[in-house]
């Protein structure tokens, strides 16, 4: 069976990970001198008290060809086929680093790597689709056309709280053109093939969840939804059942922010994934 | 302010060196609160990067010695000044604003205590040193302010030595100066920006004349004003901008303290060759020097022949610029739709530039622009295709006319308040042509309800209510729905009837008299009043409104 690995950034939740037999190889999260494997070391929920206390700004960072190497390492014990896919290029150097790694397993494998030019649960719903038609016994070829495929229909559309963190990291992008506001202002940003893009902005929060679903409605032959949040757990379980309500019958992943993602949307953060058909 | 000493029979006060140190104690908090704005004025490829911090930064090092200097002896308080300004000087304006107090200090020096007249005899001169210390002197600068400011201050002198109207002349041509600067300075033509030098010292010469007036209150809850230019602003476009090819250099700065005496002149040519924007200043002891060079180490090496460094700082401008530039392509709305919003109050103008729009024409209710005006901003935005937010009912009719007189395709959104209008500008969408965004704004207008409370201007009775002159009248979308005799409490009473209860969000522009506090008590109120709704406070500084209210 073809094994799927990606990295933290991908916020796929620990069980659909674990019931798709899917690896997770850790960002790394740095508050000042201290280094954290993202989601490992340093859970979610601590996260982000630690972002909302802290005074340091967190960066982070991608994973090194040495966690890379151990994965393939580990998987290429039980297959000689494996499939890595990444977070956008655009974005971190995990896709650079997780292709110098594949080349140099202990064991003979098949190490093919992605870059997907989503992140969060965009990258994490072409995972989850990549993963499920591996549980189904295809072929590698098979797994990375339907993610070639996939991938560029990715979407990502997040309700902000704030700018500051996008643009402190340096991923801001065209939605610098949303800043500066002296008026109270929702901002909402769309991920879309590796680039950040300013969408509107709302000045309630509750119109900007309706924009938010718009939005997720507006793509076409939606096979893949997902809620995310970021200390902001009541507007996302709001934003479910909008969602639940616009696509009945379709299954809805929820899923928090991960730090990797957070360091640079910050908190107070809803959003939808959705990956078209 | 503590008694001026020394009155004498003419009721003009002297000054002590106190007074000096305590007008610019104040003139630099006032500074402080317009940091963020003057850093906003900010035009590449002058490396000031923080126009706004560099002044605070010099004149606290400037405070810093003043309040050294043993006695309140004018005339040596304002020799320590010029010292600490030195030292601390930052970026082009700072070492700027440290030869005016240069030139400051020789006016007053030998004085223990100051007139009016010596005051604007001795900032004239300290214009005439800030002039001398550049090698090209720019005009539409800091530099064109202090002399405009101080040439005015000379002549209220001439009228008498009281130094209260000197100032206020002082203060008035500071303002008036700032506003023409984008008339002298293409640069800043170009950027749709006043000078933020200039602007900063208006600002702290304003702080100093409140202090000297005693108007404590407005030092604490106002704001200083970005001043208005006096041609149409049109914000930034950055695809005007020209890559500009031959490299920038380091900015290099520092202090030099002499082994020996030291001459600035002889230091300024043996530098001349070295780069540009040379500015050497100072005195035998210590001199300030700045320049954009190629080779830093060369002019350090040359330095350190002379004297021991202090605050040595060298930036490289070139990838200041390449940082500027790409922030201002990710800036660049790929649209070509311009929009143009008649607004009036200061604070509200902001709002609108804030929010994104392209140029503001003056103007609203009493003072309705006419279409020459509104046309005129039309033709100065670069984009041929353009949206007008009126904004108040009585300005769409002369709106609509500029539709016939330009060759630029115009929409107006006919928003018939402030509230419609932000909420039309939020709907505006970069990728989206010009028929659908006039679409998805005037769809936006109903998304918003206005509460607007004013004064009657005469006794009217309307339905059922009776209004005496004077009285504070309260609208909901341009219907009569409280009277009263507090405006707060009749925006109270409207927004019962603006259907607030269901609403998430009330924003509150206060008008240009209404006072902060009196506005903060009321917003208190409204939160009081509707726990679950989101109350934010903005000032507008609109005329004849004491309040704006937005309920979404």
């Amino acid at each position: 069976m073809v094994r799927i690995v990606t990295d933290s950034a991908s916020d796929i939740p620990a069980e659909v990970a674990q019931e798709l037999r899917i690896s997770i190889v850790p960002m790394y999260v740095r508050f000042g001198s201290d280094v954290y494997r993202d989601g490992v070391d340093l859970k979610t929920d601590e996260f982000y008290r630690k972002l909302i206390a802290s005074q340091t700004v967190p960066t982070t960072s991608s994973p090194k060809m040495k966690d890379f190497s151990e994965a393939y390492d580990k998987l290429a014990e039980e297959t000689g086929e494996i499939l890595s896919i990444h977070l956008s290029s655009t974005f971190s150097s995990a896709y650079e680093t997780a292709v110098r790694a594949s080349g140099r397993t202990k064991k003979e494998c098949h190490v093919e790597v992605i870059d997907s030019r989503t992140a969060a649960m965009g990258l994490g719903l072409v995972v989850i689709a990549a993963a499920k038609q591996a549980q189904e016994g295809q072929s590698m070829q098979q797994i990375i056309k339907t993610v070639r495929k996939a991938a560029p229909k990715a979407r990502v559309y997040v309700c902000f709280e704030t700018l500051e963190y996008l643009k402190r990291g340096g991923r801001i992008g065209k939605a610098e053109s949303l800043m500066g506001s002296s008026i109270r202002v929702h901002p909402i940003i769309g991920l879309e093939n590796g680039e950040v893009k300013p969408l509107g902005r709302e000045r309630s929060r509750s119109r900007a969840l309706d924009r938010l679903c718009m939005l997720a409605e507006e793509s076409a032959g939606v096979s893949g939804i997902a809620v995310e949040q970021g200390a902001a757990p009541n507007e996302a379980d709001k934003l479910y059942a909008k969602l639940a309500a616009i696509f009945p019958g379709k299954d809805i992943y929820s899923s928090v922010f991960g730090s990797a993602v957070a360091v640079h949307t910050g908190p107070r953060v809803v959003g939808v994934c959705v990956l078209g058909g | 302010m503590q008694e001026p000493q020394g009155e004498n029979g003419s009721g003009t006060a002297a000054y002590s060196g106190q007074d000096l140190r305590e007008m610019f104690t104040a003139g630099t908090a006032w500074l402080e609160k317009s940091v963020p704005d003057i850093n906003a004025l900010n035009v590449f490829p002058v490396p000031d990067g923080d126009c706004g911090t560099n002044m605070l930064l010099t004149m606290r090092s400037t405070l810093e010695e003043a309040y050294r200097a043993p006695d309140s002896n004018a005339g040596a308080v304002a020799q320590a000044m010029a010292r600490g300004a030195l030292m601390g000087a930052r970026g082009n304006s700072g070492v700027i604003l440290s030869q005016i107090f240069r030139g400051l200090a020789q006016g007053l020096e030998g004085h223990d205590s100051f007139s009016g007249k010596d005051f604007a005899t001795a900032f004239a001169r300290g214009s005439t040193v800030a002039y001398k210390a550049l090698t090209r002197p720019v005009e539409g600068t800091i530099l064109t302010v202090a002399r405009d400011a101080s040439s005015a201050g000379r002549d209220a002198s001439s009228k008498g030595d009281d130094l209260v109207p000197i100032m206020e002349a002082t203060v008035a041509a500071a303002r008036e100066s700032v506003a023409k600067t984008p008339t002298l300075l293409p640069t800043l033509k170009q950027a749709g920006v006043v000078d933020a030098g200039g602007q900063g010292l208006y600002v702290l010469f304003e702080g100093a004349l409140q202090h000297l007036k005693g108007e404590t209150e407005a030092m604490q809850n106002g704001r200083p004003q970005v001043v208005p230019s006096v041609i149409p602003l049109v914000a930034k476009f950055p695809q005007l901008m020209t890559e500009k090819e031959e490299p920038f250099g380091y900015c290099t700065e520092f202090v030099l303290q002499g082994h020996k005496k030291l001459a600035p002149d002889k230091i300024k040519k043996s530098l001349t060759n070295d780069g540009q924007c040379l500015i050497v200043v100072g005195d035998e002891d210590l001199v300030h020097i700045h320049i954009h060079t190629f080779d830093p180490g060369k002019v350090l090496r040359h330095a350190t022949t002379l004297g021991i460094l202090h605050e040595i700082k060298i930036q490289n401008m070139d990838d200041q610029h390449k940082e500027y530039t790409e922030m201002v392509k990710a800036q660049a709305p790929p649209a070509e739709i311009a929009t143009v919003a008649i607004v009036s109050g200061d604070g509200l103008g902001q709002v609108f530039r804030s929010l994104g729009v392209s140029a503001i024409v003056p103007g609203g209710q009493t003072m309705n622009p006419s279409t020459r005006e509104m046309l005129q901003a039309v033709e100065a935005v670069p984009q041929d295709k353009v949206i007008i937010l009126t904004n108040n009912a009585n300005v769409i009719p002369a709106a609509k006319q500029v539709k016939g007189l330009t060759s630029k395709k115009v929409r107006v959104v006919p928003t018939e308040t402030v509230p419609q209008g932000v909420a039309a500008l939020l709907a505006f969408n970069y990728d989206a042509d010009l028929k659908t965004n006039a679409a998805a704004m005037n769809d936006a207008v109903s998304s918003v309800k206005t509460v607007e409370v004013t004064r009657a201007v005469r006794p009217a009775k309307i339905g059922n209510i009776k209004i005496v002159r004077r009285q504070a009248i309260g609208f909901v979308d341009g219907e009569l729905k409280a009277v009263g005799d507090k405006p707060a409490q009749v925006l109270l009473e409207a927004l019962q009837s603006a259907g607030t209860e269901k609403s998430e969000i009330v924003t509150v522009y206060y008008g240009k008299t209404t006072k902060r506090s009196e506005a903060e008590a009321l917003v208190e109120e409204i939160r009081q009043k509707y726990p679950n709704l989101e109350v934010e406070l903005v000032y507008g500084g609109q005329p004849h409104y004491d309040y704006i209210a937005s309920v979404e």
